[in-house]
């Protein structure tokens, strides 16, 4: 019975938590498939400038602009995704590369869900095909026990394969690309005759994303790096720009948590503020800092900006203040890294201070709320 | 025949090409162009035949000081080509804008920038709608890539969009009001022929309505330099690398040698110039960039044109295609050409040869006819006038008047780097108490060519040499920043320029390096306090200098970590002047001592700072605030560690010598626990110990002596105490054998 309702929630896609861009885009992809007319590359089911529309945003379409950032960015990425190299997504943590390679892929092959999430313990089974082993035994080895993974599906389908945070995956394990990526071409030794040989259609391509701070974790062959054409995702440049974004990020959230407050202008440029100092080293005025060690990401500050919201509404029925920032900026800053309480806490009593505006004070009177 | 107006963009080769073949077309009799109308009669010194690039560079002076203005021309400039296209056409020539020094110029140093362009709302959203970066990028996309075919309408609607979107400055108003006049009284003088109007565009569609209104017709008079104000204008060869380096507001078309290239060979001939340039510079560096790179970087750019509709490649498509190719790590700060502004620091080795292979190396040339610009008379009026134009040598004592001003004028010509004029000795730094110099002039062959290269920095030797030092000042380290603190003060320049303090601010909010940083601050506070010979005291730069150099030592030494290691006596000396500058000029500059206190207080309970550092925190805090507060007794007992006590005291005795020495229980308690300390312990820490001591002068020294033979109720001079025959290392070794010899007769039971 339980299994059963189960089965029903899942297959209602309003339902799911998350649905892929594919389906969320449904109705700008169709309205700009209708208008396309540029050409398309071989295998892709849009033609250039309309994938860069569907990323960047098409007022006159009526397509909303998903990424924020250069657009100059997304052409370039386009432009290798149409050539012979993959694509290799690069930046900070939460500068929204996984979602950048979702909407790639989502415009170049019109499905996102060829991925493949790197970690320590990725196999080659799980990149390239595993088989099915009661069939494997009764059988023997046939393209009917062989189980594909994404990038068996993409090359035979001609799709885009998204390989997430590639660098967590030991080195000989990244190195399962070079063939795929160089000759266009799979072997699959255990089958004999064509079967042994899948060659990439049109349309296949990889999109990777690397974490720079898992620079070092395990680093890539040069021979797989000369494959890939890096594109380096920053943070937000403009500082009103990631106001914004973080303001209806988070108003967003806070209506989600049932807070009927909006979070106050001053007390989101104040944090806003503070995580572009503490990510850059930088102040406004110029001052060098010591960056943290975590990351001070746009998505991080939309969820302390939730967290400050929640804070203030369920504690004292009102929207947050600087108070609050202080408190839930431990959390999400410092993590259980005692070294960046320290530089937090040196940032609030010297760094603060100099500032005009009534939030400002309210935040350097506040530094004693951290804990430690 | 009517007027024809042609809105341009300053150095945009589109433009120019437009310019030339109106003029050509049309054969004006009057070509009225947007530059210094006080340069009207000196037209001719324009056409000499310089090679490009030069500038017209005015300098001038008003009660708030010196200013600079630029007004640079290039091959591809459209101005420069309204010039010699007029010229060649046989059409009278006129400048029509407002002098560089007139108010609405204030604060412009180019007078070719084109902020109201990339600033505008419509700018950005023209950008979202054509899914490009920038301004710039929007600029090639439209005008300069696209076909010749209608750019001039291009231009105009492109402009009156912008005009119409943004808001036009009183300057702008007053300016535009000008040039109206002139194209009036020109259309009058003109009859029945043609002439043409080359402005920028933006003051284009408020040209055209001023015409259509009507008004007075006769010519407009030049205003003349307003009561007090002095100055003037010269050319001065220029070169594009200052003409890519304006920033911000200043700023106007970036990559000079693209664009140069643009002009004379078109888009497919620059962006293929731009790539061998690239590639070039990247090879003779030993970077590989191999065969198959080109061919891909030449696949992107020509794919990116074809997705952003180019014919041909523009200036971002070869780039992109280029950094896909050949960039093959992550990079730590955006593409410079994404988001435009100066090269900053950081960026990838590929990255820095691209932009100087966009930017180009080529310098101007003046013809030798060209009149010499002022500085070179005034530095020869102000050396025959203080008698310092024939070789000699010289000694100066500074305490006389009239030879601190000669040594003020030497000092002025050596910042110019003008050869010939050597100081054999003098003052050297704001601590050392000298009052002579000693100077050597000669006559050398290179000095008029360094004067005239100097002019460009100002008109007058105090202007110039001030220029100078603000360049100094600019991304100096903050050892460069205080030498050119003192030779301002040497060459008597109170006042160093609004951009090189808000440098200065940023110089000292960067210092790296604790050591350095209070050296600086050291010579600066004993300028400010005591300098009359230098009429430094109570300086205001001295002072911005203080208060920024105060906050970043309590910055910086908040962040030292790592325990027990030997003290540095660079920082605790960073920290004393920090005290010094507390103390001094606390009040005066509205230092905030609170917040010092803070940070100290911090610093001394934190077990992972160094312990001099710590010490000298403490010390800090005992000598800005009440002892009542602080319970010295309670935090020495606390820091009485053996490894680190020698250091710990170090940085306290630096900092509060004084007051440790009138605090009798603080003596007292280290001659207890030093007494109580085993033998081992003591040796332990005995090299610090002594280091620590060292702060303390023979006399002081003597006094606690002497305190501690009272202590023990024995009176008498602590004199011998200090005296000993023997060195106390000697001693101390000695004290080391008799201790192994206990060990060792201990050990085989020889001892009990």
């Amino acid at each position: 019975m339980n299994a059963h309702a189960a089965v029903e929630v899942a297959a209602s896609a309003t339902e799911v938590q998350r649905p892929p861009a594919e389906l969320r885009y449904a109705d700008e992809l169709a309205r700009l498939r209708a208008t396309d007319t540029g050409a398309r590359p071989p295998g892709w089911v849009l033609s250039v400038q309309a994938a860069r529309s569907f990323v960047v945003g098409d007022d006159a379409l009526g397509v909303t602009r998903k990424f924020v950032g250069d657009p100059s960015l997304i052409d370039r990425a386009l432009i290798s995704l149409a050539t012979s190299r993959g694509l290799m997504l690069v930046g900070e943590p939460g500068t929204a590369k996984s979602l950048l390679s979702e909407l790639l892929a989502t415009a170049v092959s019109g499905d996102s869900t060829l991925t493949i999430q790197g970690g320590a313990a990725t196999t080659e089974d799980q990149i390239r095909y595993s088989w099915n082993y009661a069939l494997l035994v009764a059988d023997g080895p046939s393209t009917r026990s062989l189980v594909p993974a994404p990038l068996l599906r993409g090359m035979a389908d001609g799709r885009t394969v998204r390989f997430e945070e590639i660098t967590r995956c030991p080195i000989e394990v990244q190195d399962c690309l070079l063939s795929p990526l160089s000759d266009r071409v799979l072997a699959i030794p255990e089958l004999s005759g064509p079967d042994a040989t899948v060659f990439a259609r049109d349309g296949f391509n990889i999109i990777a994303t690397a974490n720079t701070h898992d620079r070092g974790v395990n680093d890539m062959s040069s021979a797989l790096k000369r494959r890939f054409n890096f594109e380096t995702v920053f943070p937000i440049a403009d500082f009103a720009t990631e106001l914004a974004l973080v303001a209806d990020e988070a108003a967003k959230l806070l209506r989600r948590s049932g807070v009927t407050t909006e979070p106050r202008r001053d007390i989101l440029e104040v944090l806003v503020t503070t995580f572009r100092e503490l990510r850059s080293g930088e102040t406004v005025r110029g001052d060098s800092m010591e960056r943290l060690s975590s990351a001070m990401s746009t998505a991080e500050a939309v969820s302390v900006a939730h967290a400050v919201g929640l804070r203030g509404w369920f504690l004292r029925g009102e929207p947050g203040n600087a108070e609050d920032v202080v408190a839930c900026l431990a959390g999400a800053a410092a993590k259980d890294n005692p070294d960046d309480l320290a530089k937090l806490r040196r940032y609030l009593s010297q760094q603060v201070a100099w500032r005009a505006g009534e939030q400002w004070t309210a935040l350097h009177q506040a530094r004693h709320m951290l804990p430690g | 025949m009517g007027v024809t107006f042609i809105g341009v963009r300053h150095h945009s080769p589109a433009c120019a090409r437009l310019v030339a073949s109106t003029i050509d077309r049309v054969r004006p009799a009057y070509v009225l162009i947007e530059g210094p109308a006080d340069l009207n009669d000196r037209i001719g010194e324009l056409l000499l035949g310089h090679e490009l690039p030069i500038a017209v560079f005015t300098s001038f002076h008003d009660e708030e000081g010196g200013h600079e203005s630029w007004t640079p021309l290039c091959d591809y400039s459209p101005e420069w080509v309204a010039l010699n296209h007029g010229r060649d056409a046989g059409a009278e020539l006129r400048f029509i804008d407002l002098p560089a020094w007139h108010p609405t110029f204030a604060g412009r140093s180019n007078r070719y920038a084109d902020a109201e362009l990339r600033h505008a709302d419509v700018i950005d959203r023209l950008c979202r709608g054509f899914k490009l970066d920038n301004a710039d990028a929007l600029w090639d996309h439209l005008m300069e890539i696209g076909p010749d075919d209608g750019l001039a309408e291009r231009l105009a609607a492109y402009f009156d969009l912008v005009r119409a979107t943004a808001e036009a400055g009183e300057p702008d108003t007053a300016r535009e009001a000008y040039m109206a006049r002139w194209v009036r009284a020109a259309h009058a003088a003109a009859g029945d022929l043609p002439v043409v109007v080359v402005t920028g565009g933006f003051h284009r569609p408020a040209l055209v309505a001023a015409l259509a209104a009507g008004g007075d017709t006769s010519w407009p008079e030049v205003p003349g330099l307003p009561e007090g104000v002095r100055g003037g204008s010269f050319l001065a060869p220029y070169s594009f690398r200052r003409l890519d380096a304006f920033d911000g507001y200043q700023s106007g078309m970036p990559s000079p040698a693209y664009y140069q290239q643009l002009w004379e060979s078109g888009p497919e001939g620059a962006a293929r110039h731009l790539e061998e340039a690239v590639v070039s510079r990247l090879r003779e560096r030993k970077q590989p960039v191999s065969t198959a790179d080109l061919i891909a970087a030449r696949a992107t750019a020509d794919g990116l044109a074809a997705t952003r509709g180019h014919i041909h490649p523009s200036r971002a498509d070869v780039l992109d295609g280029l950094a896909s190719a050949l960039i093959d790590e992550a990079l730590d700060v955006p593409l410079p050409w994404s988001s435009r502004g100066t090269l900053r620091a950081s960026n990838h080795p590929v990255v820095v040869e691209m932009v100087a292979a966009l930017s180009g190396s080529r310098v101007g040339r003046l013809h030798p006819d060209t009149p010499a610009p002022p500085l070179v008379h005034d530095l020869d009026a102000e050396l025959v006038r203080a008698g310092l134009d024939e070789p000699a040598e010289l000694s100066l004592d500074l305490t006389l008047d009239d030879d601190r001003e000669r040594s003020r004028i030497l000092h002025r010509v050596r910042i110019l780097g003008v050869p010939g004029f050597d100081r054999t000795s003098g003052p050297g730094t704001g601590l050392d108490p000298m009052m002579t110099e000693r100077w050597t002039l000669r006559s050398e062959p290179g000095r008029l060519t360094a004067v005239i290269e100097a002019g460009a920095y100002g008109a007058t030797l105090a202007d110039a040499s001030a220029a100078i030092l603000g360049e100094r000042s600019a991304g100096a380290s903050i050892d460069t920043l205080s030498r050119v603190l003192f030779d301002a003060a040497l060459a008597g320049i109170h006042q160093v320029s609004e951009q090189a303090l808000s440098d200065v601010d940023a110089t000292v909010a960067m210092a790296p390096e604790l050591g350095t940083l209070g050296r600086a601050l050291a010579v600066v506070v004993t300028m400010w306090r005591h300098d009359h010979i230098f009429g430094t005291a109570r300086n205001a730069t001295l002072g911005r200098v203080i208060g920024a150099a105060v906050r970043r030592i309590l910055w910086l030494a908040e962040g030292v970590r790592g325990g027990a290691v030997p003290a540095d006596l660079g920082r605790i000396a960073a920290i004393a002047a920090c005290r010094d500058a507390l103390r001094h000029a606390g009040t005066a500059l509205g230092l905030d001592v609170t917040d010092a206190l803070e940070v100290t207080e911090r610093i001394t309970s934190d077990t992972t700072a160094p312990p001099d550092i710590r010490g000298a925190a403490f010390g800090l805090r005992w000598a800005l605030s009440s002892r009542r507060a602080l319970d010295p007794v309670r935090v020495t007992r606390g820091a009485f560690m053996v490894r680190t006590l020698g250091d710990w005291l170090a940085g306290l005795f630096a900092l509060a010598r004084e007051e440790v020495l009138h605090a009798e229980e603080i003596i007292g308690l280290l001659d207890e626990m030093l007494s109580a300390m085993p033998v081992e312990d003591f040796l332990v820490a005995l090299p610090a110990l002594r280091q620590a001591f060292a702060f303390f002068p023979p006399r002081e020294r003597e006094a606690i002596a002497e305190r501690l033979l009272r202590r023990r109720g024995i009176l008498g001079t602590g004199r011998s105490l200090l005296r000993a025959v023997t060195d106390p290392a000697v001693v101390a070794a000695g004290m080391h054998l008799d201790e192994q010899v206990d060990t060792l007769l201990q050990r085989e039971g020889l001892l009990s």
